[in-house]
Order: C-alpha cells, then sequence, then structure tokens
C-alpha cells in the first residue's frame, strides 16, 4: 500500500452531515477517498468542493467505486444511515480482506425482523452495526465511533472529542492517528458493545427532551430526564450483554448531554414537533432524514421481555406510536416513583 | 468433506516412515529446540521486568515457592535430586546478593534464571523413541481388544477370546480424510474436551488408528507416576507440566514450548480447558494461554519464511463422550464446592494405581459404544474454516489469505494484544464447535431428562438446596417419563438436522430402546446408580449428583427451557 513518504489514504462511506464532518477531520492528516453513489454529490465534491452546504477539504476525492475504496484504503470509515446500512457492506464485502479495518459512525440497531407489537425479539435477532460487520463482511478488526459530535459544530470547527472503541487496541491507535487534531480529541475504549448501546440507546432520551421543552418545562426536569434516562439506558444495555462502564464516558453521558440540550439533534427535534401537535409522518418529512431514535424505541419495546425496566421507553412509545396525550405521559414519568440514586453502580 | 465419515478399521499411516514424522525431529534437533525455547522465553520476560532488580526479587520468589512446594504439596513423582538443584540455587542468589556492582550482579543473576530454566524445560521435554513408540502402539490395542473381549458376564473371553476388535468400541466420526490431508499440509493442532483422566491415552490411540504422526502434547506429571499410564505417555512423547507450579518462568517456559514445537511444525495436542470439566458441562471457557500458541506459531511462521514456505495450522477441536465417567462424582462434588472461584484443586483421584486405571479403562471399553470419538472440521487459527488442502474460508465463503490478519497498512506486525484477541474469537468457535460435534449418547439424554424432570418437582429449591433431596422422595413416573423423553429427543433431532450437534445412531431408533439402553449403561459402574427401575417400573435415583453431572452433558443448547 502507501509508501510512508506519502500521506495515508483513508476511506469513508457515507454523504451524509457527519460523514462530510469526518471527511474533513481525517482530511486534517491524510488524503481521503470518499464513497458517494450519486455522480451530483461527485461533482459537488470534487469540481466544487462543497456538499449540502459544507466546504469539503482539497484533500477529499469523492468515487462511486467500492472496488477503488477498497484497494486504496485499509481503513474505511463507514457512516450511513442503519437502514442501508446492510446493503452497504454486501456491496462492500467482495472487496474487503482480513486486512482491512472498518471503524463505523452509525448510532443505530438493525433487526432483519419486522418489528410488531405482538411478538417480541430475541437478542439474537438485534444487531449492532459493528456487528453486522462481522457478519456481512470478512473483516475482523472493527471498531465504532461514538460521542458528542453534533455534525453542524463540527463543520464550524468547534472543539469536540470522540471515543473510539474496539477489541483491538491497534483499530483504536489507527483510528486515533487519523483523526485527532487540535480541535478534534479522540479517546480510546475496549467496550465496543457499551459503546454502541450508548450511541443508539440515547436517541430516544432525545425524543423525550424535545419534549420537555415543547411543553414549556425546563432544566430541573430535563437533568431529572438526563440522569433518570441514563440509568434506564444502563438497565437495558446490561441485559443485552454490555457493562455500565461506557455510560459514564464520553459516548454516553457526554452525548446524551449534548443530544438532550441541542435543538440541532434530529431526534430532539421530533420531540419538540410531536409537543408542537404535529404526527410522525409529517414531522419525518420535514426533517428530511430518519430519526434513530423512533426506529431505537421499536425495538427497546420489543426486546422488552428481557425484563429490564424500561419505564421512559414505554411511555414514549405510548405517545409516538398510540396516540398517549403527551402532557399525560411525560407528566406520569416525572411523577414516577423515585428509588435510590445511582443504583446502578454497585 | 464428509462430516460424518466413521471409522471401522485401523488407516494407513499418513506418513509411514517415524523417523520421517515431525515429532521424531523435533526429538533429533532436542538441543536446539530447547535452546530456542529458553533463549525465547528469557528474553520475552527480561523484556516484560524491565528493571534489572526485578528479576533478581524474581529469582527469590521462584526459590520461595519452590521450596514451598517441596515440603506441602510433595508427590510421588517429584526427583529426589530437586532438592539438591533448588540448594545449589539458594546458595547461588545468596552469593549475588552480596554482588555490589549492578552490571556484574545482573549478569550473575542471568545466568541463574538460564539455569532455573534450563532445569525446567529437562523435566518438561519429552522423550520420543520411535522404538518405544512402535512398542506402546501395538502393545495397548492389543491389551485394549482383550479387555474388551471380556464385557460382564463374559469373563473367560477376556483370556480366549478375540471376536471383537478395539474399531467396534470407538466409534470415531467426522472428517477424518480432511484431517489426514491437512497433516500432510501443514502442522495439526488437536483440541479434545476434556472429562477422564482416561482422555489422554484414549485421545494418543485414536491418532494412532486414524494414522496420523504421533504428536507432542503435554500432560500432568502427576500422571507419570501411574505405573503403565506414566511409560504409555512417555513412550507416546508426551512433555510433562506440573501444576503445582505456578510462577511466571515456568507458565512462560511451557507456552514458548509449545509455540516453539509447533513453529518447527510438530503435530500438537493440548486439552484447551485446562483441567477436567469439573460440572460434566462441555467446556464454555477455555484457557487462552495455550491456545495462544497455536496463534502465535502461525504468526511467527508467517515472519520468518516466505509465504510460499510457510507452513499452515490448523486446529481440530474433537469431543470425547462415554457413558460413564469413573470420576464423576468426585469432580461433581469438587464443582459444586469450587463453584465460581479459581482455586487449585488438588489433582486426587479415585484411581491412582496401575490396576485401578487397567479396571477404568475395562468398564469403559466394555459399554457399548465404548468411546465416541467425535472430530469437527478443522479451522486456521483465527477461526475460519479450511477446504480439503488447507485454504481458509471466512464466515461469508470467500477464501482469504492468513496473512492478511497480521498485517496492518500492508506490513506484517507483531502485536500481542491483537494475538489475545484472535486467540479469545479461535476459543469461542472451538467451544460452537465443542457444542456441534458433541455426540448425544442414549445415557446423557435418559439422565438428562430424569433431572429436569425431578428439579420441576423441587421448583421452589436453588440448586444447592434441590441436590440435598433425599433420593428416597424422588420418583418419576414412568409414562410421563416417556413423554417427555419423546418431546426432547424430537428438538435434539431437529438441532441435529440443523447440524448443531451429532447424535448416535441409536437416537434415532425407537423411544423403548434408548430408555432401556440409557439406563443400562449410564454411570453402571458407580456404586450408587444415578438412575434404575424401581419395582413399580417407575425411575428412581441413588445419587442426585451424580446424576446432575450427566444431565449437564446436554447443557448448552437451551433444552432446560423446554421444562420452565
Amino acid at each position: 500500500m502507501d509508501s510512508k513518504d506519502t500521506l495515508n489514504k483513508y476511506g469513508v462511506v457515507g454523504s451524509g452531515s457527519f460523514g462530510i464532518a469526518i471527511a474533513n477531520l481525517l482530511a486534517e492528516n491524510g488524503e481521503v477517498l470518499m464513497y458517494t453513489r450519486s455522480e451530483d454529490q461527485m461533482t459537488s465534491i470534487n469540481a466544487d468542493r462543497h456538499l449540502k452546504g459544507q466546504e469539503m477539504s482539497t484533500r477529499v476525492t469523492a468515487t462511486n467505486d467500492y472496488k477503488q475504496l477498497a484497494e486504496e484504503c485499509y481503513l474505511i470509515f463507514p457512516i450511513v444511515p442503519s437502514d442501508n446500512f446492510v446493503d452497504m457492506l454486501e456491496e462492500l464485502a467482495p472487496y474487503l480482506k482480513p486486512s482491512h479495518i472498518l471503524i463505523h459512525g452509525t448510532k443505530g440497531l438493525y433487526t432483519p425482523k419486522k418489528i410488531s407489537n405482538e411478538i417480541p425479539l430475541r437478542k439474537d435477532e438485534v444487531f449492532t452495526m459493528s456487528e453486522l460487520i462481522k457478519i456481512k463482511t470478512g473483516v475482523v478488526r472493527v471498531g465504532c465511533l461514538a460521542g458528542p459530535n453534533l455534525a453542524s459544530e463540527l463543520s464550524e470547527h468547534q472543539p469536540a472529542a470522540t471515543v473510539i472503541a474496539s477489541r483491538f487496541n491497534e483499530v483504536i491507535e489507527v483510528g486515533q492517528q487519523a483523526l485527532k487534531s487540535n480541535r478534534f480529541q479522540v479517546y480510546g475504549s475496549n467496550e465496543l458493545l457499551g459503546v454502541e448501546l450508548a450511541g443508539v440507546l440515547k436517541n430516544y432520551v432525545a425524543i423525550a427532551s424535545g419534549m420537555l421543552t415543547g411543553l414549556g418545562y425546563g432544566e430541573n426536569a430535563r437533568a431529572l430526564l438526563i440522569t433518570r434516562g441514563m440509568a434506564e439506558l444502563i438497565y437495558i444495555a446490561k441485559a443485552l450483554g454490555a457493562s455500565e462502564k461506557a455510560f459514564l464516558g464520553l459516548a454516553g453521558i457526554g452525548d446524551l448531554i449534548a443530544t438532550c440540550n441541542s435543538s440541532k439533534s434530529r431526534n430532539y427535534r421530533v420531540g419538540l414537533q410531536l409537543a408542537e401537535g404535529k404526527n410522525l409522518e409529517e414531522i419525518i418529512a420535514s426533517i428530511g432524514e430518519v430519526a434513530e431514535g423512533v426506529k431505537t424505541l421499536q425495538i427497546v419495546k420489543a426486546l422488552q421481555k428481557y425484563g429490564y425496566r424500561a419505564p421512559l421507553a414505554e411511555i414514549l412509545y405510548k405517545i409516538v406510536f398510540e396516540d398517549l396525550p403527551i402532557k399525560k405521559g411525560i407528566d406520569f414519568l416525572m411523577r414516577f416513583s423515585a428509588d435510590k440514586d445511582a443504583e446502578y453502580i454497585v | 468433506m464428509d462430516e460424518h465419515q466413521k471409522i471401522n478399521n485401523k488407516l494407513d499411516p499418513v506418513i509411514p516412515e517415524i523417523t520421517e514424522w515431525p515429532i521424531y525431529k523435533l526429538s533429533q534437533d532436542q538441543e536446539s529446540f530447547l535452546d530456542e525455547t529458553i533463549t525465547k522465553t528469557i528474553d520475552g520476560l527480561l523484556e516484560s521486568y524491565g528493571d534489572a532488580s526485578v528479576l533478581h526479587s524474581e529469582l527469590k520468589s521462584i526459590l520461595y515457592q519452590e521450596k514451598n512446594r517441596l515440603t506441602k504439596e510433595p508427590w510421588k513423582s517429584d526427583s529426589p535430586e530437586e532438592r539438591i538443584f533448588w540448594s545449589e540455587i539458594k546458595r547461588q542468589i545468596l552469593l549475588t546478593d552480596k554482588i555490589e556492582e549492578e552490571k556484574k550482579k545482573y549478569k550473575e543473576d542471568k545466568k541463574i534464571f538460564r539455569s532455573i530454566l534450563t532445569y525446567y524445560s529437562k523435566e518438561i521435554v519429552a522423550n520420543f523413541d520411535p522404538k518405544k513408540y512402535k512398542v506402546a502402539r501395538k502393545v495397548l490395542p492389543f491389551l485394549f481388544s482383550r479387555l474388551m473381549n471380556a464385557s460382564p458376564g463374559n469373563k473367560l473371553k477376556f483370556l480366549f477370546g478375540n471376536k471383537k476388535t478395539i474399531y467396534d468400541k470407538f466409534n470415531i466420526t467426522g472428517p477424518i480424510d480432511h484431517v489426514r490431508n491437512l497433516s500432510k499440509k501443514g502442522t495439526v493442532i488437536i483440541v479434545p474436551t476434556h472429562f477422564s483422566n482416561i482422555d489422554s491415552p484414549t485421545i494418543g490411540l485414536v491418532i494412532d488408528i486414524i494414522g496420523l504422526p504421533g504428536m507432542t502434547y503435554g500432560a500432568g506429571i502427576n500422571l507419570f507416576t501411574i505405573g503403565i499410564l506414566s511409560r504409555w505417555l512417555n513412550d507416546l512423547g508426551a512433555y510433562k507440566l506440573d501444576r503445582r507450579r505456578k510462577n511466571k518462568p515456568y507458565l512462560e517456559l511451557l507456552k514458548n514450548y509449545s509455540t516453539v514445537a509447533i513453529k518447527r511444525g510438530a503435530h500438537s495436542l493440548f486439552f484447551p480447558g485446562g483441567t477436567r470439566s469439573r460440572s460434566g458441562q462441555i467446556e464454555k471457557k477455555l484457557k487462552l494461554g495455550l491456545l495462544g500458541t497455536a496463534l502465535e506459531g502461525q504468526r511467527q511462521n508467517l515472519l520468518n519464511f516466505q509465504e510460499d514456505t510457510a507452513k499452515k495450522i490448523f486446529v481440530v477441536p474433537v469431543v470425547l463422550n462415554y457413558h460413564f465417567v469413573m470420576e464423576a462424582s468426585s469432580l461433581i462434588n469438587q464443582h459444586l464446592a469450587y463453584e465460581g472461584k479459581e482455586q487449585f484443586i488438588p489433582e486426587k483421584d479415585d484411581f491412582s494405581t496401575s490396576y485401578k486405571l487397567l479396571k477404568l479403562i475395562f468398564k469403559v471399553i466394555t459399554a457399548n459404544p465404548g468411546m465416541t470419538i467425535s472430530f469437527a472440521s478443522p479451522m486456521d487459527v483465527v477461526g475460519n474454516e479450511v477446504d480439503f488442502e488447507g485454504n481458509s474460508i471466512n464466515n461469508i465463503g470467500q477464501s482469504v489469505n492468513i496473512k492478511d490478519y497480521f498485517t496492518l497498512d500492508g506490513v506484517m506486525k507483531e502485536d500481542k494484544q491483537r494475538d489475545q484477541v484472535y486467540t479469545g474469537i479461535l476459543g469461542e468457535r472451538i467451544v460452537e464447535k465443542f457444542l456441534s460435534a458433541n455426540t448425544v449418547l442414549s445415557s446423557h439424554l435418559v439422565s438428562f431428562v430424569a433431572f429436569e424432570m425431578i428439579q420441576r418437582e423441587f421448583k421452589g429449591l436453588d440448586l444447592y438446596q434441590f441436590l440435598r433431596v433425599p433420593v428416597d422422595e424422588i420418583e418419576i413416573d414412568i409414562e410421563d417419563f416417556k413423554v417427555e423423553l419423546n418431546n426432547i429427543k424430537e428438538k435434539i433431532i431437529d438441532l441435529y438436522a440443523e447440524g448443531k450437534l451429532r447424535v448416535h445412531d441409536r437416537i434415532k431408533g425407537e423411544n423403548e430402546e434408548i430408555i432401556k439402553h440409557g439406563l443400562k449403561n449410564l454411570g453402571v459402574y458407580h456404586p450408587s446408580m444415578p438412575l434404575v427401575k424401581n419395582s413399580n417400573g417407575n425411575i428412581i435415583t441413588q445419587d442426585l449428583k451424580v446424576l446432575y453431572f450427566y444431565h449437564n452433558r446436554l447443557m448448552g443448547y437451551g433444552l432446560e427451557r423446554h421444562f420452565e
């Protein structure tokens, strides 16, 4: 591959706002090859140096050829919505080798099953994105990227930090070398499942946070939501086999605070607009992209036979899918019987 | 690839000339082999110590532990010269204590260190002698055959009959031709489950039956005190490991012994569970230390040789099954006592003399089938399947190059932490293969169903309370038993169809026969029977804990959920 006289070349799959932000961060340390399916987007990147209102570094080149991407980059960052993740992997897989390293930045869960209220899901029917990579490709050295990384703030070059999680230290190290800069710190963790779940599960708490704002509630209520929401996420994660460790870090509490306080978060906006009286279809149409939190809610609900306590997910599910009046639901949650504080830490 | 190949006769050796066997070549190069092993161990450890003073305190700590072992846990196998050796080491350590110049002190310490490791290595090293091997492989099967013809009530045949051959009693299944072919292409590592002390002789004999060359394998030094077993192990070329020794240099030396042997192409065998399964359940967690030597051997080969000459390493899980495990009672008691704790368990067994061991072998093989040995399909060191020619095939069916797992940005690189993760993955794959190659015997099925039915009757009790229930309060209605047995049997047949386990042919037959055969053979020689029919034709137990042990063989498939 590259001789060390030349710059490293990193691959990115996906041209959403987060993908673009990551490509620009990578470009500070090397060249970037960015996969996009659309010819228009290729032109925007290669010729105009702009995509979706964001400026693209001159070190970013676009391609629509997976083969080229796999041949030129041993380190690839797939950052596509969870609904498209499997298709992307199936197209990319023929070109990947065990020498590749994949660090994904997709906060979502996948199930091949149709989610229904009647049939519960089994644990082995729900996959994180790194699990999908291991099932659908021959790549073993897998990691994920998670943390409070609102794409719009990254594109404004504001300081931020992220976590790369992997069972392999070398994955963390190459990821750090590729991404770190003066404005972007990269922490490492071996708690891959915990970090992935923290990134995914927090999404529905953000929906609730948006609702609080919509109902006119203030910061006391939000702080209550965040701390009790965090406890709930930890119960779920433990039931799914992760430890609580990741939840106390940047990808857990860090991300939760950012998404619950930001009107830039899609999930937050879903909650806000629901509180303003819009229905789900209207909201999805207006936001344009999928809010992962809605799907996460369905999966968490369908997994409930694992016996974790998830009152927040339950009430939110009733609000979003079963027309429970928002105020009634949220007030119920706010009065939910008090237990010991931070009881999840043993 | 025929996963259900059955072996009914002795196969021709893959390499007819013993002097061409890798294990023989290793013994011919013993000096350089041991030197490489010792040097590798010293280099690795000195690097990890960093500071010179750490070595000096390590030496003192080894001495302390060895002296302790000799006084507190003496074994018959301990050589009388050991005390002399350690006294000499003590004298030398005291001398270096007095040296003030750092460099000189370090130099002396290193000398002592090397002499300790050299001493260890001489104790460990296997002595492979082709002549003795030839005798062992002829005499022992002969003895086995004689013993087998003497089933209960058939005593005279023990001496005079010769109708049955050993192959009638060894039920060997799995992709044997595949494994044989791989032994020509690269280095084969056999990793069996471990339930009984007779596993070692059994697998040794099986390897010879299927025509594989002799293998390097470690056996607990205590086994070398049992007369006939000692001879057998020695003659087959087993190396010795002493489980009382816990000091890091000794453990590292053992690991490197295995790594260097594998690297030099010696086919190897080790029990990845470490010791015998106490619970009777198929090993769920493996000891990754020794398993890691397979991975390191492979990586070293790739680093040191051109791609086309670097030998590939193949891992073959094997499941051993018996109707009867003589140590069942002491194993399950240890399991219950030590549950959840990593503790040293004294190697004290129900049999420790040649006579008792022979009796045990006799008892096991007079059952029918005597022993079931199920080979799983071979893998590479990161857990990929390999085809007949030894090419790695990954989880999505791509042919992959093993080297690619060890490269970063196109460059082969050593990374211990990466090795550990790969070894963990390999361990998980071996456990999966143990479960899918496990062959269900009639006795497993009846004990599983009976235990679960009894436990359901005492739902409120936890396991430990339940196991103390007086056995005369327990009786299973035979008609209920037939119904539940049929339910579980159907589930097992479904799992079999999905390739998730194997079944003995008898399991496919009539339920009445399964029950009759299972009850007759289950732990038949225990003083208290795990299961027996009473005068009403119902089923009772005389030893719930031993029943629990045999029942555990079918844990890991979710079958117990049926009884919830």
